[in-house]
């Protein structure tokens, strides 16, 4: 087969069609590129303006004693060694952890609830839509409400404590209990979200899997310990991430709830304290000092979970 | 492209002088009273339909005057001083806004609030409550608040006296002699009152019905004050509260649960709140404030046989005591940065004096009048009674002259050294614990070291300006 390269005289294009198409494109490729350029600017303006700046300006500040009103005055390392120094942000950060028992228990049972929303039983997308009302109610009404159901007295949680003869305790005015209470109730918050991704995850496993264990005599809690559970994992580790960086913020329910931080200072968080101290205190150095040796304690823990995940993770040949 | 890129910036140009124009109105510098032809002022304050609509007749007179005319702006209560720290951070300060005497030392320091001292007539700071001037006074240069003489940085939205007051119904039911309503109980008599009223009215074995029932955070100032004691020295510099008498006063407070009964469990209080039981005629004695008058009335008006009202002063320690109880204020500050500081001034000092928008806020119960003339000539003579304030709103008026002191933190650079007094506090008067005693003895060092760090900081904010 013969083949030959087009000479100048073949082509259909003269020099000048060439150039001018060149010229055509190129300025059709910059009008191109100007709107990419454009369009990409946006989110890195916004990224820039509402995002890096703000850090930046907040590392800062925490460097600084400045009332959120006037001037800036550099102090080195005082707010940090303040804050070592300061009983109340220590307290305030033990909550805040504390708080994180929540977590586990609170996947657990979303993990159960969509073990069991996932058969064909009856009702199954009445419950579903039960559960996941909480995730979108306003959660000032459901501080609220909880505020209620927490009474000492005639609140709905020890009347049903004391149909099974349990004497409750007076909730948010004990310090030994004011935090349970609040981990029930975040949990509570949080089923609906969890148990719908955990939902999507478990219905998404191919079902294969469980006909070979099955095939293997596999009985049903080989088949959730080795097929389920390593299956849902990606979701798990999403879970736990992103609720101990939303718990770390915990804020609205105690502010709700116990408005002053609680009885001798159970309940406070260290968003609250961080808030308290910005606004009531003017100390907006301080407060910036804390909520970054917050931020980079969540880093921190968000960095060695990406480790720890990248360690055991697996993929199915 | 080259349009686009001009449109863009013709809308950010014109972004950019809109929010110039929200700041400052926009007239030229060196307004004067009485020159204020096209100029318009911002107003930024929280509150009632009332007040709106008080400020609206005071504005309105404002305008005639000056010709000026007066964008208000509304918030919520509870993110108005977010919001105004906001628009300070941002370099947008309204021309005149609320600011409570509790903070605005931060606020002077930085050059956010004018001095109103000379913008101001003496014969209207005469014609004020002398504590709704006072608790905007501050001496930038010691540090001392409240100090007669001293510079001014607002004038008063309003002075509010927390009086104390009883169940008239309960003490008829009960055969009681009502109590004296110019002499205050000593702490003895009080209890041997509220003893009396605490009872099981419907025999089921069970209290449904209680002497008093007051919240340790908002009514305690005025018993420990009565009983010669205070959280801190009068140059606000030691905190006071590891002494015998604060002790004593205390126990005391707690003592009416604790030991004599005769207020409502914490769990009752959690069920039905001590405001809602005291409404409900199951509370003798209750603080009674103006605020709370319209609501009072209504109350007695739906339901007679449960509710009636009147009031009486604080109990003392020991007959012949002086009393007190706490006045509250929130002032009508002017921004150092307006443009039109003097015109401000005047806004100001119409939306804290004008007399038909006195009128208005004490016809609507919301608050006592700030004029003291109009106050102790018209209004407790002929208008209190007639816009259905109690009988003896005198008492309100005496706390604004002379029995009304301000809350311990009012006058202190930051309230984090008084917040704390109340951590664990509930170990003292809901459970008993801790004795009053342990538990003051502990909190002084505390509270001194919170202290001391706000005036360390009020010295650096001060030197930072």
């Amino acid at each position: 087969m013969e083949t030959s390269a087009p000479t100048a005289e073949t082509s259909v294009w003269s020099k000048e069609d060439r150039k001018a198409s060149r010229k055509a494109n190129a300025k059709l490729h910059r009008k191109e590129y100007g709107w990419a350029a454009a369009f990409m600017a946006a989110p890195v303006i916004g990224w820039v303006v509402f995002l890096l700046f703000p850090m930046a300006f907040s590392i800062y500040a925490s460097f600084t004693n400045w009332n959120g009103i006037g001037n800036m005055t550099f102090i080195g390392l005082d707010n940090y060694t303040r804050l070592l120094q300061d009983q109340y942000f220590w307290k305030a950060l033990y909550n805040t952890v504390f708080y994180m028992i929540g977590i586990p228990i609170g996947l657990a049972l979303s993990l159960l609830l969509a073990l069991a929303l996932s058969r064909k039983i009856r009702g199954r997308t009445f419950f579903r839509t039960v559960y996941y009302i909480p995730v979108i109610s306003s959660l000032a009404a459901i501080a609220i409400l909880w505020q209620w159901a927490y009474n000492g007295d005639f609140g709905l949680v020890n009347q049903a404590l004391a149909l099974v003869g349990i004497e409750g305790p007076n909730w948010l005015a004990d310090p030994v209990w004011a935090k349970p209470a609040i981990i029930i109730m975040t949990v509570w918050k949080g089923l609906g979200y969890s148990m719908l991704l955990y939902l999507a995850a478990v219905q998404a496993v191919p079902r294969s899997l469980y006909e070979a264990a099955a095939l293997d005599g596999a009985n049903g809690w080989k088949r959730f310990t080795k097929i389920t559970w390593p299956m849902v994992r990606p979701v798990t580790f999403f879970l736990v991430v992103t609720n101990i960086i939303g718990g770390s913020m915990i804020f609205t329910e105690i502010n709700i709830m116990t408005s002053t931080g609680g009885p001798s200072f159970s309940t406070a968080s260290l968003v609250w304290y961080v808030w308290n101290q910005a606004f009531r205190n003017l100390s907006m150095g301080y407060a910036t000092a804390m909520a970054l040796v917050l931020g980079i304690l969540v880093l921190i823990v968000t960095a060695i979970q990406f480790r720890m995940n990248a360690k055991n993770d697996f993929s199915i040949d | 492209m080259r349009k686009n890129v001009l449109a863009a910036g013709a809308v950010a140009m014109a972004g950019a002088l809109a929010l110039t124009a929200c700041s400052s109105g926009g007239a030229d510098e060196g307004t004067v009273v009485g020159d204020g032809e096209g100029v318009e002022l911002t107003f930024m304050y929280r509150g009632s339909d009332y007040d709106k609509a008080a400020y609206e007749t005071a504005i309105t007179a404002f305008t005639e005057e000056t010709g000026a005319t007066v964008k208000m702006i509304i918030t919520d209560a509870d993110q108005y001083s977010t919001k105004l720290q906001a628009a300070i951070a941002g370099g947008n300060v309204p021309d005149v806004f609320y600011v409570d005497p509790a903070n605005m030392m931060g606020y002077v320091y930085a050059d956010v609030l004018a001095d109103l001292t000379d913008l101001v007539p003496q014969e209207t700071v005469d014609n004020l409550w002398s504590f709704g001037v006072d608790a905007y006074r501050f001496n930038v240069e010691t540090g001392a608040r409240g100090q007669e003489g001293d510079p001014f940085y607002a004038l008063p939205k309003d002075v509010g006296p927390f009086a104390f007051g009883y169940n008239t119904v309960l003490f008829d039911e009960a055969g009681l002699d009502y109590p004296d309503p110019s002499e205050p109980m000593t702490f003895d008599e009080f209890v041997e009152l509220c003893k009396a009223l605490t009872l099981d009215t419907d025999g089921d074995g069970e209290l449904d019905q209680w002497g008093t029932g007051l919240n340790v955070t908002w009514n305690s100032q005025a018993f420990i004050w009565g009983a010669g004691a205070d959280w801190i020295s009068d140059d606000k510099k030691t905190v006071t509260v590891d002494t015998p008498e604060f002790a004593e006063a205390l126990q005391w407070f707690a003592d009416l649960g604790l030991v004599e009964g005769v207020t409502p469990s914490v769990e009752q209080a959690q069920t039905l709140d001590t405001y809602q039981r005291w409404m409900a005629g199951e509370i003798g004695f209750f603080p009674v404030a103006p605020w709370d008058i319209a609501t009072y009335n209504a109350v007695a008006e739906e339901n007679p046989d449960e509710f009636g009202y009147a009031m009486i002063p604080y109990p003392v320690a020991n007959e012949g005591d002086d009393w007190s109880t706490w006045l509250g204020s929130l002032g009508i500050g002017v921004s150092a940065q307006s443009e039109n500081v003097e015109l401000a001034a005047k806004l100001a000092e119409y939306l804290s004096t004008d007399l038909d928008a006195q009128k208005t806020l004490a016809a609507g119960q919301i608050q006592i009048p700030n004029l003291i003339d109009y106050a102790e000539g018209d209004w407790i003579t002929t208008d209190a009674t007639e816009t259905g304030w109690p009988e003896n709103s005198q008492i309100f008026l005496d706390i604004a002259m002379e029995k009304g002191r301000p809350l311990p933190a009012t006058y202190t650079y930051t309230p984090e050294w008084y917040d704390n007094f109340w951590i664990g506090i509930e170990n003292v008067v809901d459970n008993g614990s801790v004795t009053a005693e342990d538990f003051l003895a502990d909190k002084q060092e505390e509270m001194q070291k919170l202290l001391d760090q706000s005036w360390t900081s009020a010295e650096a904010a001060k030197a930072q300006g």
